[in-house]
């Protein structure tokens, strides 16, 4: 997050590795045959695509591009992008500048994984900013589907930590 | 020398920030409020931090996010800019605490000059004129009659946590006085959290004349010249120019020795400018000082040549003025329009997208600007677009080159104040440099609002 975060969607070609052309098939393969996930590995590219949405079209999806370590010129796996969701997915964003940790101290168990059900209030995750430590809540409840940000990674506001899927109202 | 310094500001002083950073091989970080996303200061930074949402108090003047921001990128400074944070003493002492230095004076000293009715106590007690008036806040009505019986009539009554030509009141009554004491004093405690005024004897028809300084950490002061700022509408200074043809080389000496020496006295470090009016017999008093860099001071560095924004982080660094300034020689002269996003004749503000923005240049013709075709000027933030800056040989040739860039600087998609400089620059009284405060008054006026 140090680096510059530049504002391009995702289709503004700037994937090491992935021709996204590929990647737009690969959607609509899964969308004509009614696939929840699909996971491919070609030429050291890994790509998985889910669908978060069981209605009609694709509403949401992550689309997550990990280069296999097995490469020569092997990169640091390329962080998953912010999710540009609508639909079912909520995101949870960090309301400060700070640093990222999963669990409540070096060495416990995180807060949250995914998959795991959360309530509305419920502790996600500590922001560390001018050294105290900021508990972030959800403001939703739901199922943790995403999580963006790696323990110890620096975040800025706005920045996506959490994707939830919230429990439908009864 | 620092490492790494983020910026803690936008627009287009960022930007000249970010470049003195870049000439002194010194990374950087720009922050910015989710407004500027697409800003040039955060394209052109090493490294770009969101801080919050647009309005200013949730972004820029949230000291918390800057800090972190700060943390988090591991800077060695912080550069505050001007306006927003950079007369923030709290600010500066918390970059303290959290081991950044602040690019600028110290807390102490900002907060002297913060506080205008102590900052005039301690220039006169150190020396320089000041404008007969109360001996610090005025604390009651019967305080205030007995002040103005003193100095006499006409006064002006102004906000002690004020500045910037906020929070000031004309008297020319009796009957006035009250009235006009306890408003302002409602005034200033909503516009700066005091509602702690001081008096002044009313200075008629005065020019603004102000002197730049930079001072280092160990002790020595410098002016470097004045720069004359009488254009102004509301307050707020529209055009300036150096040298003043206000001033002969026996006042510029003998005022520039008189700040220079206040200054060292009270321990003065980094840029700052020391605000005089001139009456009508040419007598000079100190108003306030501006503990910071300043928007004009292009005009001082067209001619000086000297880099008042890196010596600002040389002087921070610890570096001696002598090695970071050095000899200097004012040569020429230099003036500097403020272009702003507002209609030229009513003033009311016009943000937007740009469409058309070409920039003129030349011989003697420097533009500041973070704007540019297809930009946005958004409205939460002040309205500066552009500073025109323009040097010659002499007054008439610095006029000659400003009329003609100011004719070639098209900006469209946004009204801008152009063509009130342009007027400014046609003007017969600018022109045989006879005005003062009041000249954008009296100019001929426009069409009714």
């Amino acid at each position: 997050m140090a680096k510059k975060t530049k504002a391009e969607p995702l289709g503004a070609g700037g994937i090491k590795g992935v021709d996204l052309a590929e990647v737009e098939r690969l959607l609509a393969f899964m969308q004509k045959h009614g696939l929840e996930e699909f996971e491919y590995e070609r030429a050291g590219v890994h790509v998985r695509l889910k669908k978060a949405s069981l209605h009609g079209g694709v509403a949401a999806r992550t689309v997550q591009v990990v280069e296999s370590a097995a490469l020569p010129e092997a990169h640091a796996p390329v962080p998953a992008p912010a999710a540009k969701t609508s639909g079912d997915t909520h995101v949870i964003k960090s309301p400060i500048v700070g640093t990222f940790y999963s669990a409540p101290s070096p060495g416990a168990d995180p807060f949250v994984t995914r998959g795991a059900k959360i309530d509305v209030g419920q502790v996600l995750c500590i922001i560390e900013a001018m050294k105290l430590m900021n508990e972030i809540e959800s403001d939703v409840a739901g199922e943790i589907v995403d999580v963006f940000v790696e323990n110890g990674s620096p975040v800025e506001y706005g920045q996506a930590l959490f994707g939830i899927r919230p429990h439908k109202k009864k | 020398m620092f490492r790494k310094i983020l910026v803690a500001n936008r627009g287009e002083i960022a930007l000249r920030v970010l470049s003195a950073c870049k000439e002194l091989g010194i990374k950087t970080v720009a922050v910015y409020s989710e407004a500027d996303r697409h800003s040039l200061h955060v394209r052109f930074a090493d490294e770009a931090i969101c801080i919050g949402p647009p309005r200013s108090s949730d972004s820029y003047l949230n000291i918390p996010q800057v800090i972190s921001a700060a943390e988090v990128a591991n800077v060695d400074a912080i550069h505050p800019g001007y306006g927003f944070l950079s007369e923030n003493a709290n600010f500066a002492e918390v970059c303290e605490a959290s081991h950044i230095t602040f690019i600028g004076p110290t807390p102490a000293l900002i907060r002297m000059m913060g506080e205008k009715d102590r900052a005039r106590a301690e220039m006169g007690a150190a020396g320089l004129p000041i404008i007969p008036g109360s001996d610090g806040v005025v604390p009651d009505e019967d305080a205030a009659k007995q002040v103005a019986a003193e100095i006499g009539l006409p006064v002006m009554i102004k906000a002690a946590e004020g500045g910037g030509g906020r929070g000031m009141r004309i008297v020319r009554t009796k009957r006035e006085l009250i009235p006009a004491f306890l408003t302002a004093r409602a005034e200033a405690e909503q516009a700066f959290g005091s509602p702690n005024v001081y008096i002044e004897k009313l200075i008629e028809n005065p020019r603004h004349i102000e002197f730049q300084v930079m001072g280092d950490k160990h002790g020595t002061v410098i002016h470097l010249g004045e720069r004359e700022c009488s254009i102004q509408r509301r307050h707020q200074k529209l055009l300036e120019e150096s040298p003043s043809t206000a001033l002969d080389a026996g006042t510029r000496d003998r005022i520039g020795q008189q700040v220079v020496a206040a200054l060292r006295t009270v321990g003065y470090s980094n840029a700052g400018t020391v605000e005089f009016l001139r009456d009508g017999s040419g007598k000079l008093y100190f108003i306030e000082m501006n503990a910071r860099i300043q928007v004009e001071h292009p005009v001082t560095e067209m001619v000086t040549q000297v880099d008042l924004v890196k010596t600002q982080i040389r002087v921070a660094a610890g570096e001696r003025l002598e090695d970071s300034v050095g000899t200097f020689q004012a040569k020429g002269h230099a003036i500097e329009c403020r272009i702003n996003a507002e209609d030229p004749d009513t003033f009311v503000p016009s943000p937007g997208h740009i469409t058309t923005f070409r920039v003129p240049g030349g011989p003697g013709i420097r533009v500041d600007t973070a704007a540019h075709a297809d930009a946005v000027i958004p409205p939460f933030y002040d309205s500066l677009v552009a500073k025109l800056v323009a040097h010659g040989r002499d007054r008439a040739e610095a006029i000659a080159r400003m009329q003609c860039a100011l004719d070639g600087f098209v900006v469209e998609g946004i009204k801008t104040t152009i063509p009130l400089h342009k007027r400014i620059l046609a003007d017969p009284d600018f022109l045989a440099g006879k005005f003062d405060t009041h000249f954008l008054e009296r100019m001929a006026p426009v069409e009714a609002k």
